[in-house]
């Protein structure tokens, strides 16, 4: 499994990453630069996709909360009613799943290019074609970054711990989409918090050319957001879904954060207040209702 | 629905601190080694450089004589250890390698053979970084490359204020990660800036250079007037050593990153991408190849009939040592223990007597020793820190 997974992204990546790094004036940090924006354009329609699938998702909510509401004491019936709705759960995140190997082989083929150590370099040598014999010549790479940092070493300034946590927090609160659901929202506001410290605590042991890298991908990611904006919007109004949508999943918004926000997954969120206005919008008509049958209760003794 | 929301949202809190805490405690205990682990017979001692320890072993039992530190300080720590040891005198000297994550320890550590006391400890510079492959030796000085470019050659028996003479230093273009070979009053140094430098082993003066299409990274093989080694440009190279001129080059299908082995008219080396090589010595004309299923980083060892070599695949192999190859100038290996040794092998093994001692590369077992008459494990070596 291990060498399929080499075969098809750790290998392709990293001579991909040595031939940039060659092409770019033996610039690692450009190298790695071009390699998240190839990556990122290469996946782009895929990401595209899970986004307008989420919105689908979202757009049948109202038919989805009705069906559980009407089978909730049968699963069985209810499932067979989503399932003539339409509704997959995991067509909004299948295509995320599917780009989390490509962002493991594009960590794994940077670690290997960096070639930190002995081992690293062995492994190198190991995954390099021999049919492109100048990789070699390029080896080991310059990791000298602004004369300061090594590239190869933990950030001994930690500067680039710093910077990972803001671009992460930055991005993370730009990408992750508000939800519906005030447990999700809160989860979400815990992991947007959560997350970037666990990066950028991670950034203080691992080399600082993985740091360049979780940056690029973050600023790559906003860009993205930006570009893919008005084909969003335009899949948005075709759903009938005028207010920020709901991701299609808790666990697709946590794997947002978890990705750096690698894809936008729908509009910025609003303010809290606004947040919290469309929730109580949005509150299924049995939360209404349990919510009034406990007001009209005698309070108890 | 928010009052509800909170427990709920403290589960999941508690559950991703949870898990970020069975990260952290993941990253205790022994660190992977970055470098490879080195032994060397003297007698019947072995000693073995490893990861956290030095431990000077009974050959034949495999039972620990001392081991350098006797344990590790948590605020202090030494090492980690790779490469080869080497015996100068009543000392061992050893050096440090990259600690896990990158840090470097830039200590070269002399140790006293008697009793694996500690005599002194050396940083050649502020600048220094690791000691990848230990050192070499020519009796007199030690010749110490660093990852800092720079070849160090000390006097162990200058000792001042605790630390050792530098008597001289050469600076290359890149990091050296392989001690270098030390024949005829000379220094053979590999590079990882594409050079081989021979270097007048007194004074440091250079010779003469050769440069190759990439890195050199491992240490040539001196036999009789030749130095025999391969580069990451996918080429063997026999090289003269009066002058550095190239007597002959054979292609490769990878990179080499293995010392090679001179067996009578044959020249054995293995490359990176697990294929095994033999050439004629005289001329390189390729004899036969072999191909395991990982690296090979180990220099092979021929032991009665047979050849042996280890690889990353965690495989010990056998051949004979005048194979007859197949039409395709392929030569079947034999694994020597059908279950392998269980760990990457990286480190040229050791001989004493029918016993072949393999170190492993990571895990609590850091050495094992094959009975070569019967094919089976005869012991092995357990370090629990």
């Amino acid at each position: 499994m291990g060498n399929i997974f080499d075969f098809l992204l750790v290998n392709p990546m990293t001579n991909a990453l040595m031939l940039l790094y060659g092409a770019l004036g033996n610039s690692y940090v450009l190298a790695i630069i071009a390699l998240t924006l190839i990556i990122r354009l290469a996946i782009l329609p895929l990401a595209i996709r899970q986004q307008i699938s989420a919105m689908k998702m979202a757009a049948m909510q109202p038919q989805i909360r009705a069906l559980q509401e009407k089978y909730k004491n049968d699963p069985q019936k209810l499932s067979e009613e989503m399932r003539k709705l339409g509704f997959n759960p995991f067509s909004g995140c299948l295509p995320l799943l599917l780009q989390f190997p490509i962002l493991i082989a594009m960590y794994q083929a940077i670690v290997r290019t960096l070639a930190v150590t002995p081992l690293n370099l062995v492994e190198l040598g190991s995954h390099v074609y021999s049919f492109l014999p100048s990789i070699a010549s390029l080896v080991p790479i310059e990791s000298t970054f602004l004369g300061i940092f090594d590239l190869g070493l933990p950030d001994r300034y930690f500067i680039i711990p710093i910077l990972v946590v803001v671009s992460t927090y930055l991005a993370n609160k730009l990408l992750t989409p508000p939800s519906t659901d005030p447990t999700t929202q809160q989860t979400n506001q815990m992991l947007q918090l959560m997350m970037p410290l666990m990066f950028g605590f991670f950034m203080l042991s691992t080399p600082a050319g993985l740091g360049i890298y979780w940056i690029a991908a973050n600023v790559v990611g906003v860009l993205q957001y930006y570009i893919t904006k008005p084909i969003l919007d335009r899949a948005r109004t075709q759903h009938g879904l005028s207010v920020p949508a709901a991701p299609a999943t808790a666990s697709a918004a946590s794997t947002a954060a978890l990705t750096s926000a690698s894809t936008p997954a729908a509009p910025p969120p609003k303010p809290k207040v606004k947040v919290k206005a469309t929730l109580r919008v949005n509150q299924s008509a049995s939360v209404r209702k349990r919510e009034e049958e406990r007001r009209q209760r005698p309070p108890a003794r | 629905m928010l009052e509800l929301a909170i427990p709920r949202l403290r589960w999941r809190a508690a559950a991703l601190l949870g898990a970020l805490a069975l990260a952290l405690a993941a990253c205790g205990g022994e660190p992977q080694p970055t470098s490879f682990a080195g032994i060397t017979l003297i007698g019947d001692r072995a000693y073995l450089a490893s990861n956290l320890f030095v431990h000077k072993l009974d050959a034949r039992s495999g039972s620990e004589l001392w081991r350098f530190p006797a344990q590790q300080d948590g605020n202090n720590p030494v090492g980690p250890f790779a490469g080869r040891p080497v015996k100068l005198r009543d000392a061992i000297i050893v050096g440090g390698t990259l600690q896990f994550a990158g840090a470097p320890d830039n200590r070269l550590y002399a140790i006293r053979d008697a009793d694996g006391v500690e005599l002194w400890r050396f940083v050649p510079s502020p600048t220094a970084k690791e000691f990848a492959d230990g050192v070499a030796t020519d009796g007199k000085l030690i010749f110490a490359p660093n990852g800092d470019h720079t070849l160090y050659a000390i006097d162990p028996s200058q000792v001042e204020n605790g630390a050792p003479r530098v008597v001289w230093t050469f600076k290359t273009g890149n990091r050296l990660w392989s001690v270098p070979e030390v024949a005829e009053g000379k220094v053979f140094l590999p590079s990882l800036d594409h050079s081989l430098y021979a270097l007048d082993a007194a004074s440091g003066q250079l010779l003469w250079k050769f440069t190759a299409g990439a890195s050199i990274a491992s240490t040539p093989t001196f036999y009789e007037g030749v130095l025999y080694v391969g580069s990451f440009d996918q080429t063997f190279y026999a090289i003269n050593a009066s002058d550095g001129s190239v007597r002959w080059k054979a292609a490769v299908d990878a990179w080499i990153w293995c010392q090679a082995l001179v067996d009578g008219e044959r020249v054995i080396v293995g490359d990176v991408k697990g294929k095994l090589y033999a050439f004629d010595r005289a001329t390189g004309q390729r004899l036969w190849t072999a191909q395991t299923g990982g690296p090979i980083r180990a220099q092979p060892v021929a032991v009665g009939d047979s050849l042996y070599v280890v690889s990353f695949d965690s495989y010990l192999y056998r051949l004979p040592r005048n194979p007859t190859p197949r039409e395709d100038g392929s030569v079947p290996l034999e694994r020597v223990l059908e279950n392998g040794l269980g760990r990457r092998l990286l480190s040229t093994p050791v001989v004493y007597e029918d016993l072949l001692l393999v170190p492993l590369f990571d895990g609590d077992i850091k050495l094992v020793a094959v009975n070569l008459t019967n094919a089976q494990k005869q012991y092995e070596v357990r370090v629990v820190p």
